[in-house]
């Protein structure tokens, strides 16, 4: 679209940098010479999907190749939304500012299951039809990937193939795949046969559900030869695989608003409600070189003045020490700060930790996710009261004075004591604040909890295990509330109906797609955010498609059930979750991975 | 040290960086720079970046200004060459010079605001409205100003702000051209201006505006 439709609409929205595309970074090609047109699509606002890694990966690793130009799209906030429908407008690619429902591939990233009806409202924006049976032509191929695409279920009537795994080889076999295919003008149904055969690819076309009289799935059977179970991708060498060194730099403020770079993936831990920690299976690091050559490009090149490290724990990257020494070598000077989040800063150098502060001070956050120590070895996260009283002593000497605090509720077995547990905890650290000889002076100690409702999700051990109902988890913030006794401490808590949709979702099955459909139907947008959310639009949705959220929630499924994404492999067995379950209902922790192997089945080099 | 201000042209979707969101990209633009930046004393350094007269949101300009400090003396071209390397086509840098009048001597800006309407007659009849209304000299804006802590809205006269003006019309689309107060002491945003001259002469199609000169007391240019 040229600038000149846009530009009236643009003075009636807030924000209007999210449409304007031009930013520093952002690659300009002739559309005339590219071969491959992607609209690589981010299913919420332009701050959040312009602070996401995995778009940044994605869209360098595309416009590398000279046969192929890769631009950026985001939902469109509700204001401009109204605006594009009444003037009749399409949804367009931020660089070219062409209609995107010409271009050859559309490929959106699934973070989140709240944010499944802006996939919706996207589509029907770019004018594009929704489900993949009314989508006759190869063009536009419509893809996903990310975390939700391990149970990608719900959305499977709407998209042509999902990629199971890490993305960067499969894109390049993918776009290597289309690009022959187009050429040889291949029928849609070809391209995807062929494309089911690349290792991590899943057509779901190609694969019949069949469900019990209960609702429960009774079988999932492969047609024409599609592999069964279809694999997930892992890049097994982090050095080589392809990393971007320019990042489009926003010219509006976004969430985070840095340099980003990863130290490694996967996770040692197995804290038994993190889907990303097993998702993400095996641990593989990258060499502190290569990290710090990443971020020593990635600042000339954007000018950003903070360099972020990321992984799912820091401090079991087992370079970090001699990485901080070679990155604050350079980042004092240039005046950078480095934050380094996910620390255990009872385990780290008190010298470095004044070294970080130095150039700038972060916030100082502990997960301990439960009140007990009895919940937190139900869950396996290996952290003490004692490690965290130990730490804030630590960070209050040295001149912090607010803690933030995340918790879930409704984890597997709680009890009213391991609510009452986390206000508690929440009061030692008050307490310890006051105590201390060296606090800092004529300050007051702020200590925020954050109580997000724990939510099953699939390829975790407690991916059998009922969630709460809405009102047992409002039972649950309000005990919680009622049992903080200072000023000190502030509690906010999820919205409990987002939690049970996103419950719904995370489990849900292929029959979900129509009451997405609906609630899309209906408006349904944005449904992450608070002040957008309809709870009663959805309840109506899945009453008139005959289906109940608590079925895929509420419940607890049988060990030997047919699960929605029992034909998807992620490489951690059933059998090893199944046995950390059991192990949490008896609150028996499992040890890392580098103290012990427990043969969760992804078959890494450390294992027996 | 040095001091350098820059000059440069915020124009096309710029107009969309908002003050606060233009001091950042600027920031990381004479990163990118690899400029010899000289940085601020204290708990968090940044490079030393002024803006003499920022520009509201929505209007274009060909006559910015930001002055940059360095630690250590480059010449202009150089530093000119590099800016325009890193910044987007719509952030265009024109001039860098070592400055010679301070910022406290900006006493006006020039604007140029083109309205479009539907017709011929429509634009003419509008001008003339305006033409009788800004001879008058009684217009007045509200402004949303602060007493203390309280927000207050007070009403101000405009005719002292405004300096020259000049209306013509081509077609369906009139141009005013008009050297407004501009500068610390006192202010007039153009935004404001045609605000008022539309609740007494009706609202155009659509309209742009574009600030084209700083200048001093005497009327000569700001550099």
């Amino acid at each position: 679209m040229a600038l000149a439709q846009l530009e009236p609409l643009l003075r009636q929205v807030q924000k209007p940098g999210r449409y304007t595309g031009g930013e520093p970074g952002s690659v300009q090609k002739n559309a005339a010479e590219t071969a491959l047109r992607y609209a690589l699509c981010f299913p919420d606002t332009y701050e959040i999907g312009m602070s996401h890694l995995g778009m940044k990966i994605l869209y360098g690793l595309a416009n590398a190749r000279a046969d192929c130009w890769c631009e950026r799209v985001f939902a469109p906030w509700i204001d401009m939304e109204a605006l594009l429908r009444e003037h009749g407008l399409p949804l367009w690619g931020l660089e070219s500012g062409d209609p995107i429902a010409g271009f050859d591939l559309i490929g959106f990233t699934l973070q989140y299951e709240m944010s499944y009806s802006n996939i919706l409202n996207m589509l029907d924006l770019a004018r594009i039809p929704l489900r993949s049976a009314e989508r006759a032509t190869l063009a536009p191929l419509v893809i996903a990937g990310g975390p939700c695409a391990c149970n990608p279920e719900p959305l499977a009537p709407f998209f042509d193939l999902f990629v199971l795994g890490e993305g960067e080889e499969v894109s390049e076999e993918l776009l290597d795949l289309l690009l022959e295919h187009k050429r040889n003008n291949s029928d849609k149904q070809t391209f995807l046969r062929a494309a089911a055969r690349i290792p991590g690819i899943y057509v779901p076309a190609l694969y019949e559900v069949n469900y019990n009289g209960d609702g429960t799935v009774a079988a999932v059977t492969p047609k024409e030869n599609a592999p069964f179970p279809v694999r997930k991708r892992i890049v097994e060498d982090l050095d080589g695989v392809y990393f971007p060194e320019q990042f489009v730099v926003p010219l509006l403020e976004v969430v985070h608003d840095r340099t980003v770079t990863e130290l490694f993936r996967g996770c040692i831990r197995g804290c038994r409600f993190c889907q990303a920690g097993f998702l993400s299976r095996p641990v593989r690091e990258k060499s502190h070189g290569t990290v710090d050559r990443q971020c020593r490009a990635l600042c000339e090149n954007t000018g950003y003045e903070e360099v972020s490290l990321c992984s799912l724990s820091t401090s079991d990257y087992q370079e970090l020490p001699a990485l901080l020494e070679e990155l604050l070598a350079w980042t004092q000077e240039q005046k950078i700060n480095v934050s380094v989040p996910s620390l255990r800063i009872d385990r780290f150098p008190k010298e470095m930790m004044e070294r970080l502060a130095l150039v700038r001070r972060s916030g100082l956050t502990f997960a301990p996710e439960a009140g007990t120590q009895r919940l937190r070895d139900v869950i396996n996260k290996n952290i003490t009261e004692e490690q965290i009283l130990s730490a804030v002593r630590q960070a209050f000497g040295g001149g912090w004075t607010a803690v933030k605090l995340y918790f879930m509720l409704g984890l597997p077995t709680e009890t009213q004591e391991d609510i009452s547990g986390i206000a508690q905890l929440a009061q030692r650290i008050v307490d310890a604040y006051y105590q201390h000889p060296e606090k800092p002076k004529g300050k007051g100690v702020s200590v925020s909890v954050s109580a997000a409702s724990f939510v099953p999700k699939p390829f975790t051990p407690f991916q059998w295990e009922p969630m709460d109902t809405c009102g047992q988890l409002r039972e649950k913030q309000a005990l919680l509330r009622a049992s903080v006794g200072s000023k000190k401490i502030s509690v906010s808590c999820h919205h409990v109906e987002i939690s049970l949709l996103e419950g719904a979702f995370a489990r849900g099955d292929r029959r979900l797609a129509a009451v997405l459909e609906e609630a899309w139907r209906r408006g349904a947008r944005f449904d992450g955010w608070d002040d957008q959310f309809q709870p009663g639009l959805w309840e109506e949705c899945f009453a008139r498609c005959g289906l109940d959220p608590l079925f895929y929630t509420a419940r607890r499924r049988d060990f030997d059930e047919v699960l929605p994404w029992d034909h998807l492999d992620y490489g951690v067995s059933r059998r090893f979750l199944r046995r950390e379950m059991e192990r949490a209902l008896c609150a028996e922790t499992t040890p890392h991975c580098r103290e012990r192997c427990a043969g969760c089945g992804i078959g890494c080099k450390g294992a027996p | 040290m040095q001091n350098i201000r820059v000059r440069f042209e915020k124009r096309g979707r710029a107009v969309y960086i908002s003050h606060l969101d233009l001091m950042r990209a600027m920031s990381r633009a004479v990163r990118r720079a690899q400029l010899p930046l000289w940085y601020t004393e204290g708990f968090r350094p940044h490079p030393y970046l002024f803006f003499p007269l920022p520009l509201p949101l929505g209007q274009e300009s060909c006559c910015e200004a930001l002055e940059l400090r360095l630690e250590r003396p480059m010449p202009p071209e150089e530093l000119l060459r590099r800016l325009t390397a890193v910044l987007p086509e719509d952030l265009k840098v024109t001039a860098a010079a070592e400055p010679w009048s301070g910022a406290g001597e900006i006493h006006a800006a020039q604007y140029e605001m083109k309205l479009r309407f539907a017709d011929e007659a429509a634009a003419g009849d509008w001008s003339k409205s305006a033409a009788s209304l800004l001879e008058a000299g009684k217009l007045t804006a509200k402004k949303t100003g602060k007493q203390g802590r309280r927000r207050i809205e007070k009403e101000i006269a405009l005719a002292p702000l405004i300096f020259h003006w000049a209306l013509s019309s081509e077609g369906a689309s009139v141009l005013l051209k008009a050297a407004l107060a501009a500068g610390s002491t006192q202010n007039l945003n153009p935004a404001l201006l045609l605000e008022a001259l539309f609740d007494h002469a009706g609202e155009p199609l659509s309209f742009s505006i574009l600030r084209t000169a700083l200048l001093r007391a005497d009327g000569t240019a700001w550099e």
